[in-house]
């Protein structure tokens, strides 16, 4: 099955950032560098985070959107920007962010997957610190064909 | 605090702001728990909370939102994703047959 809603390119290991604002202005750059997004979909992302945060727990949070802002949304594309030295969440600190732009449902397998990492807490921690593009994405699920092979 | 009988749930909705992330992935995992007793789990925007729900779950944070929506529905609040109480005993009630409390 064909899942390119999360590709290498749209993956940054080592990054740092200050803040939980700033690493959402990170999050949100990369889609707006991906094409995935228009410029105002960034700010979405920071009032979405305001109104409930998006940590989803095992150091990962999942900043995106409002659904007002789904019409600055051009393409359904995933992005994954980690942080080595973590990033002070509020409910907890966040190591990987897992940035969503969805315009349809495309994205809905990868997030399956992401979900079934954070309840193997070991697969979790391989996600939180992996230092290979291709290691998140076989624990996503995106190249199922490569991890068989 | 009222009660729910957990034997008409037939289709729980996981509400969130936007509905692309956050409810997308807990409904995933609560599709797979759920799935044994039939009962369909789906999820939507806060402001979008189909009309053939039986339950609506949403972040502590939106109870208040998803309640304007839609006043006439129970609606359950949760604070965390992962091993919120809250998802056991949705389950536990479903599977028991049993009354849940909202």
């Amino acid at each position: 099955m064909s899942t390119d809603t999360l590709t290498a390119d749209a993956i940054r290991l080592g990054a740092t950032a200050a803040d939980r604002a700033e690493a959402i202005e990170q999050c949100g750059r990369l889609l707006v560098d991906l094409g995935a997004v228009d410029e105002p979909y960034v700010a979405a992302m920071h009032e979405r985070e305001q109104v409930v945060s998006t940590f989803v727990g095992e150091g990962v949070a999942i900043p995106h959107g409002t659904n007002e802002a789904r019409k600055y949304v051009r393409r359904t594309q995933l992005a994954v920007v980690q942080f080595p030295d973590g990033v002070d969440w509020g409910a907890g600190t966040v190591h990987l962010c897992v940035a969503i732009a969805a315009s349809g449902s495309e994205h809905v397998e990868v997030l399956a997957a992401l979900s079934k990492v954070l309840m193997d807490s070991d697969k979790a921690a391989v996600l939180r610190s992996a230092t290979d593009a291709a290691t998140v994405l076989s624990l996503l699920g995106n190249d199922q064909q490569e991890a068989h092979a | 605090m009222s009660t729910l009988d957990a034997s008409t749930i037939k289709k729980v909705v996981v509400a969130c702001d936007a509905g692309m992330g956050s409810s997308v992935m807990l409904a995933g995992q609560l599709s797979s728990s759920l799935a044994p007793y039939s009962v369909k789990v789906q999820h939507s925007p806060v402001n979008q909370i189909p009309d053939d729900a039986d339950l609506v779950l949403c972040q502590q944070g939106l109870v208040s939102r998803a309640k304007a929506v839609k006043p006439d529905k129970p609606v359950l609040g949760f604070t965390m994703f992962l091993g919120d109480p809250v998802f056991d005993k949705l389950q536990k009630a479903i599977r028991d047959g049993g009354q849940l409390e909202y």
